[in-house]
Parts: structure tokens; sequence; C-alpha cells
């Protein structure tokens, strides 16, 4: 513990001194055999902290975190050090100044793919995506007919649906949201019928003995055991609508927007604002599955996947 | 006697390498897919001027995803044909492109406007949505808009704008009264889909007084450090401009040239013959001969980017962004 702690603080002391010899303007030899003994530092102190088990942030929190941070002080040692210019790869510290100098304009992007077009598409995706499930579920006719259909959706290409959609819903945020739709359908469908088939067929007996009827089965016996394959989709369309909601910007669209942003600057040559908006993104879509799975935890406690770790 | 075939043929093999290296290699970076706007160059190549200079031209088509800046930075094209507010804007950046030649003297940017949206003048755009360009081609609809004093941005946005696709759907389906199009290349595109020019009102960005300088020849400064290399472009400048000048005189020919280097297959005969005729319009008529940049007409291209209030495209004025000595190695012989 002690040795890897002191690794780990001589790193970060060797890797301020290299960012600091950077800004002075020069990238001598020794600065490059500096930034080797930093990483080789840094790679033995968290290999150390690595094998801690108790207290558990140690290895959740604080060795992903120092290796996250290695990861980018070496982007921006090699960015500075080898002159790189900004169009190939911007530095984090230009990224990180376009963030804080346009906070208003990614919030703005944010608003208008995020909380309108992909929340949007993701419920409703999602939620036809269950009713027709259900469907399929009391009618076998539905079941050998529909889940070829929403096979072929789910493999058309985003760039050929969007500009139909485009034409179909106009420019705004309709448009995305309705690509959402499509992409995030066939997921949430085929994980549904999976999980309305999860349930043991001495559960379901015991519940005809109970003489409960369709719907009380369902909802007190088969909904619950889908849960863990409901979000297992949910979590699928989370980064699907994501991914979804920004290329599909690129395909005619108001001036606002994170995929208008990204296809905007490019064409200015303002690279560093394009990674602006992909951390946004990735911040976005990362938060958006956390969520996802924390209500996951709170509602499926239940499953032997939860249950493993209390030992 | 068996040696021979191999003797013979390691002897053919020396002479043609020998041939291949008296021709220079370049690439050349289209700044759009391969259709009559270029048609210069693939005449040259197709009518051997380029061999008669000793070079060995290879001609990339550019697309909606290629940006011929970038290109040129990663090292995969040593000329590109670029308009000069992305090429400013690029420089400014720290890609250090200069133009070396300018093709088009004359704009061909304009605003088409379906008749029935009531736009009789620039000044019925308040409140309409308009469709742009982006990718470069923003900075003048951004500076007329300054200059007719209308906010494009932000909540009280004076016009609404709308990223354009590369296509002519958001007039012909009402989404947008008026549309960003080229003389030779969307206008007649929304002609072709069945709308009469009755109904369509046309405003050119040359009339407007904000028209900026399209095609050009542009290169990395560090490529013309090197005295081989600038002899090198000054004989693609000279082919180039022969080719330019065979196609204005002999513009049918052209064409059937420019649909055979057509590998997509996406143009028509009927397309291309008008982009071709639209284009000489904007080539010929060079008092100094096809190529030369006016140092007036540079000159009004850096005030209108200059301008913008709210979004320059450049902050500072370019220095060293073109330059006449290649063409004048060229023009020379």
């Amino acid at each position: 513990m002690r040795s890897g702690s002191l690794a780990v603080t001589a790193a970060l002391g060797g890797g301020i001194a290299a960012l600091a010899i950077l800004d002075g303007g020069s990238a001598p030899p020794m600065l490059w055999l500096l930034v080797m003994v930093v990483v080789v530092l840094s790679w033995y102190g968290l290999e150390v902290l690595a094998r801690f088990d108790r207290p558990r942030w140690i290895g959740a929190l604080v060795v992903p975190g120092l290796f996250g941070i290695l990861l980018v002080w070496l982007w921006q040692v090699l960015v500075q050090g080898f002159d790189i210019p900004m169009v190939l790869l911007p530095s984090p510290a230009r990224i990180a100044h376009q963030i804080a100098a346009n906070t208003d304009q990614l919030w703005q992007d944010f608003r208008q793919t995020f909380l309108k077009s992909v929340l949007a598409g993701f419920t409703l995706g999602s939620a036809a995506g269950f009713v027709v499930a259900l469907l399929v579920d009391r009618s076998p006719f539905l079941q050998r007919g529909l889940l070829p259909l929403g096979s072929l959706v789910s493999a058309i290409p985003i760039v050929g649906i969007a500009p139909i959609m485009v034409m179909w819903f106009g420019f705004d945020w309709q448009s995305k949201a309705a690509v959402i739709v499509v992409m995030t359908f066939f997921p949430m469908l085929v994980n549904t019928i999976a999980g309305l088939a999860a349930s043991n067929d001495i559960e379901r007996d015991l519940m005809h003995s109970y003489a409960a009827g369709y719907w009380q089965t369902l909802i007190k016996l088969r909904l619950p055991s889908a849960l863990p394959f409901i979000f297992n989709a949910l979590k699928i369309n989370s980064t699907l609508a994501l991914i979804g909601g920004i290329v599909a910007e690129f395909f005619g669209t108001p001036v606002v927007g994170m995929g208008f942003r990204i296809s905007v600057e490019i064409g200015r040559m303002n690279v560093d604002m394009v990674w602006a908006t992909i951390a946004v993104a990735a911040l976005a879509g990362s938060m958006f599955y956390g969520i996802l799975a924390l209500i996951e935890r709170g509602l499926t406690f239940w499953h032997p996947s939860y249950r493993q770790e209390q030992n | 006697m068996r040696r021979f075939p191999i003797l013979a043929g390691a002897a053919v093999l020396a002479l043609s390498s020998v041939a291949a290296q008296a021709q220079d290699k370049l690439t050349l970076q289209l700044k759009w897919v391969t259709q009559a706007q270029f048609a210069g160059y693939f005449v040259a190549k197709d009518k051997g001027f380029y061999k008669d200079e000793k070079l060995d031209v290879t001609i990339k088509a550019g697309g909606p995803d290629v940006a011929p800046p970038q290109v040129i930075a990663g090292g995969g094209a040593d000329v590109v044909i670029d308009w000069m507010p992305s090429a400013l804007a690029t420089r400014e950046k720290g890609i250090a492109l200069t133009n070396i030649a300018q093709v088009f003297k004359r704009s061909g940017m304009m605003l088409t406007c379906r008749k029935d949206s009531g736009i009789k003048t620039p000044a019925d755009f308040k409140g309409k949505t308009l469709g742009v360009w982006f990718g470069g081609n923003e900075y003048p609809f951004l500076s007329w808009m300054d200059k007719l004093g209308f906010k494009t941005s932000g909540p009280n946005a004076d016009i609404k704008v709308l990223k354009q696709g590369f296509n002519v759907d958001p007039l012909l389906q009402k989404q947008a009264a008026c549309i960003s199009t080229m003389t030779y290349n969307e206008y007649w595109q929304i002609i072709d889909a069945g709308v009469k020019p009755e109904d369509l009102i046309v405003f050119k960005y040359e009339d407007q007084g904000v028209a900026t300088l399209e095609d050009g020849i542009y290169t990395l400064d560090a490529k013309l450090k090197d005295a081989a290399t600038v002899d090198k472009l000054a004989r693609f400048l000279r082919a180039s401009m022969k080719g330019w000048d065979y196609a204005i005189k002999n513009q049918p020919e052209a064409v059937k040239i420019v649909l055979k280097n057509d590998t997509t297959g996406a143009q028509t005969e009927k397309h291309q013959t008008r982009m071709m005729g639209e284009i000489a319009k904007l080539v010929a008529d060079q008092p100094k001969g096809i190529g030369y940049l006016e140092e007036a007409d540079y000159q009004r291209t850096v005030d209108i980017l200059l301008k913008g209030s709210s979004d320059p495209v450049i902050t500072k004025k370019p220095v060293g962004a073109w330059t006449h000595d290649v063409w004048d190695k060229a023009m020379k012989k």
C-alpha cells in the first residue's frame, strides 16, 4: 500500500514537472526520459493499489480515476511535445478551454439533441417495442409475422433512413426522434419477448393453481421476471438513441444540436470544438447508462447477478 | 535460347521504369465529385497536356465528407481545389494553404426562392426559413445577412437558418422558402424536378455584392519552399490552364471526357452539358489569362470575411495567403 501510494505520488510530481517544462516552450530529450519514468512509476503504483480489496473505493474509484488522469496527461504531453497541429489532434487543455468558453452553446446543443430528440425517441421507441411484444405474446400469428419484419427494420442503416424521416417530419427534432424510434424498436421487442418467456413452468403452474387470470399472471409474475431483459434492452437503447440522435442531425437540421455542431465545426476546422462536443456526448451517454443501471439495481435486486456481491 | 525472354522482359521493365521516372507524380484533390465543375483538369489529363509537361497526375474526386484542407494536411494530395473563405479560415487555424491560381473569376452561388413564398426582395427574407450549406460554404451567406442587418441565430433571430444537405428537397417539400444553389448545379436540379423558372426567384451573390472567390488551386507553404516542387507546380498550372481553355472552347468534347472519368455513373450528359455552359461563364474572360488571381478580387473576399460581426470567419488579415510566383513561372515559357 505504501509503496503504491509513494509511486503514484512521485508520478504525479513528475507529471506536473513535465507539463511545466513543456509550457516553457521546449521539448528537450530529457523530457521524454521523464515521461517514461512517470509512466512506469504510475503503472507500478496503480498495479499495487489495484490489488487492494479493502477499502472498496480504492479499487473502484481511485485506480480508474488515476489511470484516466494518466492517459489525459500523456495525451497533453505528446501533443505539446511533438507540436501536433490542432486540426489533426487538439490537446486536452484546448478542449477544456473550448468547453469553458462555449458552455452556453454546448448546453443549447445538449438541450436540442439529448433532451428533445433522444429522450423522446428513446421513450417512444422502447414503449412501442414493449407494447408490440405484449401483443406478440398474445398472438402466435403476430409472433411468426412480425418478428422477421422487426429484424428487417432494425437492419436499416441510419444514413438511409435519416433523410427520409427529414422529408416526412421536417427538419426539427421530430425527424431525429423518428429515426431513434426505428433504431430502438427492435432491441426492446426482442428482449421483452425473451423476458416474457423467462418465468419457469413451475411458477406459472403455481399461478394457475391460484386461479390467476392472464393479466394477473402477467403483472405479478411474468413482467417482474422479464425486468432484467427489459433493462438490458433499455441500456442498449440508451447508446443507440444517442448515436442515432447525433448522426441523424447530419442530414438537415436547424442550426443547433450536437450533430450539427460536430459537422459544422469540422467544416470550419475547429477540431477542438468537435472534441468538446464529443466530450459532452460521452458524458451524457455515460450518465444516461448509469442512471438506467441504478434503476435496474433497485428493481432487480433479487437477480443472482446482484446477490453474488453480498459475499 | 531460354534466357532470351527473361532478358527481353528485364529490358522492357528497365526501359519502362526509366520512362516512368521521367514523369513527375502529382496528386490533385478536387473539392467535389467528378463533374464539369472540374472539366479543365480532366481535359488536360485525357488530351495529354499533363503528359506533355512530363507530369503523371492523379485526380482524386471529392464529396460530402472530403475536406480538401484535411486531405492535403494529411499528405493525401499535393494540390487541392478549394474556395477562398475555407482556405483562409484553414490558414488561420494552422494549415498554411496558399493560393497559386484562381480559376473561377466569378461566383456561381445564389439563393433560389419560391415565388409563392412572397419573397420579392432580400428585405422579404425576414421571418422566413432559408437553407444554407455549411462545411465552409456558409460564410458568404452570413456576411450577406449581416449586411442586410438580419440576425441568424439566438432567441430573436430575424430568419430561420436550416442546415441544408446537398440536395434541393427543402425547396421542393416547402420546408424552406429559399435554398442555396449553384448556378451550375442545384438550380438545374430544381428545374429537372419539375419546377418552372417562372415560379422561382433567384438572388445571385455577385449581384448582391457579397460574392467570395470560389474554385482556386491551393498548396501548402512548405511545398513552395522547394524549387523542384515549384517547377512541378508551374508545369501543372500551365497544362491545367491549357485544359480549361480547351474545355471552354470545346464544351461537348469536355462533357464527354468528364462523363468518361465519372466512375459513379451518377452524372447525366444533359446535366453536365448545362453545368459546362455555366462554368464556362465563371471561368472565361480573364484579361491576364485563366487562373491569374487579381489582388482586388482577393481583397474583396478578405474584407467580406473580416466583417462578420458576431462570428467573423477570419479574425485577422491573412499574410502570404497567395502568390503569383508559380503562375509567373508557368507563363514564362
